[in-house]
């Protein structure tokens, strides 16, 4: 399995540089680096919470609460800053806040034997419920959690009206880097390291490859587990901060529709939805595509809609190709060795 | 038995997995009447000969000819619908349907009609079920019954039976033979695969033996001997110019390496030994009496056990397989695809599986994992291409030495083999008698589990042997004989060794 | 009917029953016969949507894309309708493309080998897109009146889709439990490789489990579009996840071979009804999905520590058999 997987980073490798090529073709500004990396403050979000969604999806199991921890650590954020708390703090406290609802994700995965899907599906009502509940149970107590602008303002655009210092995040740049993919860059490159030259990260394959072999083997399945969801709903919660600062706004629905993207990038990235192989690479460089990709396809006028029909035939192009290749390569193999009986 | 043309004839089949084929040209025929025996050796292809007669597996080339006719039998379905049935060696079950609906189910039958047709064939087995329960609550004993009656039910004309009496008491196996005669009198072939010669001596007309994925042998009954047989299966063993491995000398040296202590849980109770360090323990019995089950919870695989159990002298109350392995106790699981290996990964990572933690404090160190790997490989003769081959690609054989280099890894002082040559071929077999030798050379101790009788004979210094939950019996020495142990695995009483 | 009372079923009816009487305590109205109705009739088109998943779940599959389907499916009734096209034609209209939707999904998964789950959201990505694409992203309204109406008929009190439905309920609940090829969505799922070396029709009952989650879900779509009046680009979002979450609660479990139709429609009921009894507490919708979630978490995991528990009790029941039987002197 993995000798396909290396050939399938370079071929996203390839077809990512293909597709900028062809989108630049089409619209030339696409050509500018500064714009190039300039597109990737609109789908960074993807990239934080596909990343260690990866790690997950590599135990054979899967985080659908993403995109309520989204919303909830958004939400966290925005009435920490209207309570006083200085908001790089609050930003820490959404990040907590994210972490706490990974743990509680871990927790039920590791200790029972509920299909993750089931429980994080639970999760994902219980975080987004929580996340529009909050700022109305509060301020039925009395505290003014809607912000300065008040209730109608709120349902219309969030808590508005965050620092400057804030939203910089954001719009900074380190060169013509913009700091949020900076980010993404460096949680990719510490997933990485964790991933791929860490025990926990091979504790991470082996779980997904064979969880009672690793039961027998003496792996600590219970705080490798943990560990994953905690990463994959950090992730999310940073997604959700950065939103926010890029919004200007804090809202609970942060999250959107992003749960179809953010598994493609997953698997688009070569992991199997079955456990036992993904790379960060891979996630990487499908969601930098997928990201791409949404942008050309918006600078072409193509509608949002139509967008999501693509990204929902890529994903399941990629796994009938995934299959057909495979079964493809079985084939040649049982060829060759049917052609040596000849010899006999 | 009549001698009129064949049910079924097979010419030329191959069957290729990722590559490696696994029945190279094989011929098989089966006549009317007959109940022909089919052996080989782990690895030879006979599950899977049978699995394309029966439609689960489709061959890669060669033909088949039912009753005369060319056929070509793509699916399960469309094999029972000619009338050919295998009942598997390991029975499917669907746990949540009830007993009655497991048997119906594929049936093309109303229910009065199905309801005297079950009644006939249970009342002649000896089936005491109850019908309506899920069938989850079967033992694994029923659950195979159940797969017999299955192959019952059908009116097939092929009757296949994949080790069928892996489960059975001696009576219930007689109970089969008599079924299976009365159907070859009603003009139904039947294939049964076993390894246990006395069965095929007894119950075939033919026999057949395949041999690394080629028929080597078909041939009637009268003209063969046992001996014939076994040579056919192995023939390097079977020459005794390999020579007898050395007797095991115990350095039965002072303290047990291992001492297990009341141990008790489901399926066995009051488990208490010694093992010493240079010895080879091993642990006889027959299939569910609880060999498995106490490994598992020496180990710390089982929550529910109770009981003590030490190593050189340290007391564990709370174990967990990662506990057991810091002090030195390691357990090579009898499943080795569900609990031992990691198929889709490479080679190397279920050798070091057990011992990650001290290939360093935050990074993995790449070269001294390799190092390792190389050692292993060395060791134990692996054949691989590198480190990196992934190992559901390699055969059973070297599959099972990398489970043992995970064992090994991280050098243990007793070491649990549970079934260590089930599955795998010949040289292999040698390769791993020969290290067990080795490590107790070493001064490790090492139990030996195992169905193989002559194994455990040949192997062990001492052996328990266990029936239905409790160990029964100890002998030592001299006093381990075949007889001895065979008898005492079905529970009969031991007596005073000379 | 002891084994019933023990059910999941029974559990689930039991607790909606309370919940219902609870509320009741706080705010009388709900017992009126006229709201129970109401909260039958709300809950019809996720009851429909949960029936249609129970198929897939029973095959030991998942399908999350039903909600789209159904979305969809409402757009071709609105827009057949708007053509003029007669009441009958357009519900026809509606309910083949809801087929050929789930077919869709069975092709891809039965043929193509692709992993529901994945298949499932490329499809639910791509149905809700389509949606958009046939309106060109503006809501269907002005339907007219004959598809209104529909709703709007009674008998002895009930609405014609609350009997409707408790038809299509009762035949699928007598043809899971007696027709031999619905058994095999219940073999299927609880071993489908012991189903294949059955020779039983493993591929097939497969196809139609998609195809059925698909078609159900344009059921649903004729009911809530009657209901609502017009169809939204947001019609029946999220209700994939909530029919999953309502199968999981009346019994039906994500491994396969396990619940009936009478679950699913418990569980459906269930959910809904805890949406209804909070308006009638005066809770804000808005905690509605919290509690959802909260709900389906303490089914699952409650339903998780009893079998454990079970599971320990058989193990206890059976050691203590076999020491009695061994003190008995057992076999010779």
């Amino acid at each position: 399995m993995s000798r396909y997987l290396r050939t399938w980073e370079f071929a996203l490798a390839v077809l990512l540089v293909v597709e900028i090529l062809v989108l630049g073709a089409i619209n030339p500004t696409f050509y500018d680096p500064e714009n190039l990396l300039y597109a990737t403050l609109d789908f960074m979000h993807i990239l934080f919470a596909a990343l260690p969604l990866t790690l997950v999806i590599i135990t054979a199991g899967i985080d659908i609460s993403g995109v309520s921890v989204m919303g909830l650590a958004s939400i966290t954020l925005g009435l920490a800053w209207v309570a006083g708390i200085n908001v790089f703090l609050a930003a820490g406290i959404a990040l907590l806040v994210g972490a706490l609802a990974g743990l509680f994700n871990g927790l039920l995965v590791a200790k029972t034997d509920v299909n993750p899907l089931v429980i994080t599906l639970g999760t994902l009502f219980m975080f987004g419920g929580l996340a529009q509940g909050m700022p109305a149970l509060l301020d039925f107590l009395g505290f003014k959690a809607y912000g300065s602008a008040g209730l109608a303002a709120y349902q219309y655009e969030g808590i508005t009206g965050l620092p400057e210092a804030f939203i910089a995040l954001t719009e900074g740049t380190l060169g013509i880097v913009p700091v949020p993919l900076l980010l993404v860059l460096a949680f990719a490159l510490v997933l990485g390291v964790l991933l791929h030259r860490t025990r926990f990260g091979r504790y991470l394959y082996l779980i997904g490859d064979n969880p009672e072999a690793a039961r027998y083997s003496g792996v600590p399945i219970v705080r490798a587990l943990i560990y994953a969801y905690v990463l994959s709903a950090l992730g999310a919660a940073l997604a959700g901060v950065m939103l926010t600062s890029y919004m200007t706004s804090a809202r609970a629905d942060l999250g959107g529709d992003a749960l179809l993207p953010i598994i493609t990038a997953v698997v688009l990235g070569g992991a199997d939805i079955l456990g036992g192989s993904g790379t960060i690479l891979g996630t990487l460089l499908a969601g930098a595509m997928l990201g791409y990709l949404r942008q050309g396809l918006l600078a072409l006028g193509v509608t949002n809609d139509l967008i999501q029909v693509v990204v929902g035939a890529i994903l399941i192009a990629a796994m009938a190709t995934k299959q057909l290749a495979h079964a493809w390569g079985e084939r040649r193999l049982k060829r060759r060795a049917l052609a040596k009986r000849e010899r006999r | 038995m009549a001698d009129q043309s064949p049910l079924l004839e097979l010419r030329d089949v191959w069957k290729v997995f990722s590559g490696v084929p696994v029945l190279k040209g094989v011929a098989f025929d089966l006549r009317p009447g007959e109940i022909q025996a089919l052996l080989g050796g782990n690895g030879s292809g006979k599950s899977t000969l049978m699995k394309i007669i029966a439609g689960a597996y489709r061959m890669d080339a060669g033909e088949m000819r039912f009753m005369g006719a060319p056929v070509r039998v793509e699916s399960p379905g469309a094999a029972q619908r000619l009338g050919i049935y295998m009942v598997p060696q390991e029975p499917h079950v669907f746990p949540h349907l009830s007993v009655r609906e497991n048997l119906s189910l594929g049936l093309d039958l109303d229910p009065e009609a199905f309801q005297k047709k079950l009644a006939a064939v249970l009342g002649q087995l000896d089936f005491e079920v109850n019908l309506e329960e899920p069938a989850a609550f079967l033992s694994i004993a029923q659950q195979q019954l159940l797969e017999i009656v299955r192959g019952l039910l059908r009116d097939a004309r092929v009757l296949i039976f994949d080790e069928p009496t892996s489960a059975l008491t001696f009576r219930e196996a007689e109970q089969l033979f008599d079924q299976m005669r009365r159907l070859a009198g009603q003009g139904i072939g039947i294939v049964f695969i076993s390894h246990r010669l006395g069965e095929v001596m007894e119950v075939a007309h033919r026999v057949s033996v395949l041999r690394d994925g080629v028929m080597v042998l078909q041939a009637p009954k009268e003209r063969l001997t046992p001996h014939d047989l076994v040579r056919a299966m192995l023939p390097g063993t079977a020459e005794e110019g390999e020579g007898p491995l050395e007797a095991g000398g115990t350095c039965r040296g002072g303290r047990p390496v291992l001492e297990v202590r009341g141990l008790s849980s489901e399926a066995f109770r009051e488990a208490s030994f010694d093992l010493y360090p240079g010895e080879v323990l091993g642990i006889a019995g027959l299939v569910g009496s609880g060999r498995t089950e106490l490994a598992e919870a020496i180990v710390g695989l089982d929550p529910h056990a109770r009981g003590q159990v030490r190593v050189a002298g340290t007391p564990l109350p709370h174990r967990s397989p990662a506990i057991c392995q810091r002090h030195g106790l390691v357990y090579v699981p009898e499943d080795r695809h569900a609990h031992g290996i990691f198929l889709d990964l490479p080679s190397l990572h279920t050798m070091t599986a057990g011992i990650l933690p001290r290939l360093g404090r935050f990074l993995l160190a790449s070269a001294k994992e390799r190092r390792i790997g190389e050692r292993f490989v060395d060791l134990l003769n692996i054949k691989l291409q590198g480190l990196d081959q992934i190992a559901g690609t390699l055969s059973g054989g070297n599959q099972q030495k990398v489970v043992l280099a995970k064992a090994l890894a991280g050098e243990p002082r007793v070491v649990i083999l549970d079934e260590p040559t089930r599955g795998i071929d010949a040289s292999a077999r040698r390769d791993v008698y020969r290290l067990i030798r080795r490590l107790t050379a070493q001064g490790l101790g090492v139990i030996l589990i195992s169905s193989e009788l002559e194994e455990v004979v040949e192997l062990a210094d001492r052996v328990l042997v266990m029936y239905r939950g409790r160990i029964t019996g100890e002998l030592e020495g001299d006093a381990i004989t075949l007889e001895r142990v065979t008898e005492a695995s079905f529970g009969m009483a031991l007596e005073a060794a000379p | 009917m002891r084994r019933w009372l023990s059910s999941r079923e029974a559990l689930v009816t039991g607790l909606l029953v309370l919940l219902i009487l609870i509320t009741g305590l706080i705010n009388p109205n709900v017992l009126k016969f006229r709201s129970l109705v109401e909260v039958v009739n709300a809950s019809l088109s996720l009851l429909l949507i949960t029936l249609g998943e129970m198929f897939v779940i029973l095959t030991r599959g998942i399908d999350v894309s039903v909600g789209s389907t159904a979305g969809l499916a409402a757009v071709v009734l609105g827009l057949s309708l708007n053509l003029g096209w007669p009441l009958s034609l357009a519900i026809l209209a509606a309910l083949a493309t809801g087929l050929v939707a789930g077919a869709l999904n069975a092709v891809g998964i039965t043929l193509l080998r692709v992993p529901p789950i994945i298949m499932t959201l490329g499809t639910l990505g791509i149905y809700r897109g389509l949606m958009r694409i046939l309106t060109g992203g503006s809501w269907i309204e002005n339907l007219p009146q004959n598809i209104k109406a529909l709703h709007l008929w009674h008998f002895l009190g009930v609405p014609f889709f609350v009997w409707g439905t408790l038809l299509v309920l009762a035949l699928t609940a007598y043809l899971t439990w007696r027709a031999r090829p619905a058994r095999y969505f219940y073999a299927v799922g609880d071993n489908p490789e012991g189903a294949y070396f059955l020779g039983l029709p493993v591929r097939p009952t497969q196809f139609a489990a998609y195809t059925l989650a698909g078609l159900f879900a344009a059921l649903a779509a004729v009911v809530f579009t009657s209901q609502i009046g017009f169809v939204s680009m947001n019609a029946a979002e999220g209700y994939e996840l909530k029919a999953i979450a309502a199968n999981v609660v009346g019994g039906v479990s994500l491994t396969g071979g396990v619940g009936t139709p009478l679950g699913a429609a418990v569980g459906a009921l269930f959910m809904t009804a805890v949406h209804s009894m909070l308006i009638f507490l005066g809770v804000p919708g808005i905690w509605d999905n919290a509690l959802a979630g909260v709900i389906l978490l303490l089914v699952v995991y409650l339903d998780y520590h009893v079998r454990r528990t079970l599971e320990y009790r058989r193990r206890q029941a059976r050691i203590q058999g076999e020491a009695a039987w061994e003190a008995e002197g057992g076999p010779s």
